[in-house]
């Protein structure tokens, strides 16, 4: 179809990059956001102080957890750790014979918890877990679509890299080539930067990202050997059955002491998640699994005790060369165990995938635009993608904006406030896009980038008027956290107001809509 | 560029494309999955281990296999290769359960 192999890649990764570009950006942005989910959420939660003991806040819990729900079928437990200061549980309420489990709310499962294992008083909100929902839920639609379309976005982002490395084989030389000012150079030579920037980084979270939800979308492989996936998984993590309870009440023993000889077992390692199966029955087992924090696989050791004497029962930890090979895996696409050094790298490719699509974008459209018959009035198609690509690029920013926003606008004691918040941002995603179709395409760049960048702006501010803990406090007390957020908005209304400018200064001729800070993040 | 594109041209192409990418994402799919199976029941490994291999090879496979089909000269020879591969691992799949099922 096409003469050389070069060719038809260059062709494939144009189209492969065009058709799902624009969820890619999305995918790829709140997917970096969700590197700091905790810090968002902290932040997003001003009300949450307290730093516990993480042995008794865990002693607190359950106690919280018997006094309330004493026959639930299970009972987790997320202790507070070192970006979590609050005790989170939550219960699988007992079944009712005979009858499917019904859908209950998140905020009828789940509770949120103070050392003392007093339930704490914060804003109603979904914070960075939105965020990292959605970049690979979305959100009004069906998760399980969701999943697919996310999949196959990201089946296309392996196939546009692949592409990506045979049409630009001087991936080394190109990382070192960036010429400012020449229009459709300077668009493919942003592209090329981010993309050679960190290359390994956006093969390896690509194809991690499809592995984390392989068994949907790649089932073969254990339809083949398993007659259902149950049986599978528990030839895999044995010991995982459900126990009817006996009926013999027995209380549980101090949970401490089991995680003091969990963290003994695992040399030191933190406790991530407490599990209670049949709490308060003889029957109850308690398992304690290793915090992520400590190694790169996600499926960490697990220990298991019997709740009524504190025996232990089993060890389990992951078996055999592939399942630890998926874990690994998995563990890198989430980077739950990065420390803060390597969780700021984690970020920056993330900023770098981001523009690098986004750059990939523009690109399409700059290259299209002088060969077009009448460069004045571009066709269906082209002014389509022209709008698209404003929307997403400057709107999903400004939505990111809008939703730091309502979360201290909106009223703390408004219905259903948590999913406002999240209306907030689609609705101010849906105003850039219904302003960059209504705007001729050069003033909807400058003006949409500008709003965004007003937004951010705004944030500090309104944060300031709305809640004690801001930038000049958290200098003033160490709160490093209200210091660091108001600054990387801070930063993203600046990138977002210089490529405003650029877009604004650009010369008509070469001026196809700008936001390269691609070369911003290289140059710093 | 140099020579202009006619209608019927543009038409052709589309169509072309079309195939292709009915092949390289429908057909590239069927043969990873049988390819997949296939692994999960022939590579030397227990079992649960093998289906796990084979699933993280999956998306290496298909993405080859799509690459394979937008780079193939032509489209009979795309059909010819992806009718083998059916044939081949189906095959192979179709014995492996019939000697020895795992199931």
């Amino acid at each position: 179809m096409k003469e050389s192999f070069r060719q038809s890649m260059a062709w494939l990764h144009t189209w492969t990059g065009l058709m799902f570009g624009w969820l890619l950006f999305a995918m790829f942005l709140t997917g970096t956001a969700a590197y700091f989910q905790q810090e968002i959420s902290r932040w997003m939660r001003p009300e949450l102080v307290a730093n516990a003991d993480p042995a008794s806040a865990t002693q607190a819990a359950i106690n919280y957890l018997q006094a309330r729900q004493p026959d639930a079928e299970s009972w987790f437990i997320t202790p507070p750790s070192a970006r979590n200061p609050a005790t989170e549980v939550f219960w699988q309420p007992k079944k009712v014979e005979g009858k499917p489990p019904t859908r209950r709310k998140r905020g009828e499962t789940s509770a949120m918890l103070d050392g003392g294992g007093h339930p704490v008083t914060v804003r109603e909100t979904r914070g960075g877990f939105f965020l990292y929902r959605f970049h690979f839920d979305l959100h009004y639609m069906p998760v399980i679509w969701a999943r697919y379309l996310v999949g196959v976005a990201a089946m296309f982002m392996l196939v546009a890299i692949l592409s990506g490395i045979v049409t630009h084989k001087k991936i080394f030389a190109d990382f070192f080539m960036l010429r400012f000012g020449k229009g459709q150079r300077s668009w493919l030579d942003a592209h090329n930067v981010t993309a050679a920037f960190a290359l390994p980084f956006y093969l390896m979270i690509t194809y991690t990202g499809l592995v984390t939800l392989a068994a949907q979308y790649m089932p073969w492989g254990v339809m083949a050997n398993y007659a259902s996936t149950d049986t599978f998984f528990e030839e895999l993590f044995p010991g995982n059955t459900d126990v009817p309870r006996s009926g013999v009440a027995a209380p549980l023993v101090s949970v401490s002491p089991l995680m003091a000889i969990a963290s003994r077992t695992w040399g030191g390692a933190a406790v991530g998640s407490i599990q209670v199966t049949n709490p308060g029955d003889s029957t109850a087992i308690i398992t304690l699994r290793r915090s992520a924090t400590t190694a790169i696989g996600a499926r960490g050791e697990s220990i298991v005790f019997a709740g009524s004497s504190g025996r232990l029962l089993d060890r389990h930890a992951p078996d055999g060369g592939a399942l630890a090979t998926q874990s690994v895996m998995v563990g890198l696409h989430a980077g739950r165990y990065a420390d803060w050094g390597l969780r700021w790298l984690y970020f920056l490719s993330g900023v770098g995938g981001t523009i690098m699509v986004g750059s990939g974008l523009v690109l399409w459209t700059v290259k299209r635009r002088a060969k077009l018959p009448d460069p004045t009035h571009p066709h269906f198609g082209f002014r389509l993608v022209e709008r698209l690509n404003i929307a997403a690029i400057a709107g999903l920013p400004a939505g990111l904006a809008a939703y730091f926003l309502a979360n201290r606008l909106l009223p703390i004691a408004m219905a259903d406030r948590a999913e406002w918040e999240i209306n907030s941002l689609f609705l101010t995603w849906a105003g850039v896009l219904l302003w960059a179709c209504a705007r001729p395409q050069r003033r909807a760049w400058v003006e949409s980038l500008s709003c965004a960048a007003a937004l951010f702006v705004a944030v500090p501010i309104v944060n300031t008027l709305t809640v004690p803990r801001n930038m000049l406090t958290g200098l003033m007390t160490g709160d490093w956290l209200f210091v660091a957020f108001d600054m990387a908005m801070v930063a993203l209304a600046f990138a977002l107001g210089w490529a405003a400018r650029k877009a604004e200064r650009a010369k008509p001729k070469a001026m196809r809509g700008t936001r390269s800070n691609g070369k911003e993040l290289i140059a710093a | 560029m140099a020579v202009p594109p006619t209608r019927t041209g543009i038409a052709r192409q589309r169509l072309h494309v079309l195939a292709r990418a009915i092949a390289a994402i429908i057909g590239g799919y069927v043969v990873t999955a049988l390819a997949v199976a296939c692994l999960a029941r022939l590579l030397p490994m227990r079992p649960a281990e093998a289906s796990i291999a084979a699933t993280l090879a999956s998306f290496a496979i298909y993405a080859g296999i799509i690459v394979a089909i937008f780079w193939a000269k032509s489209m009979l020879r795309v059909c010819m290769g992806l009718g083998s591969a059916l044939l081949l691992l189906g095959a192979a799949l179709y014995l492996s359960i019939l000697i020895g099922g795992r199931l």
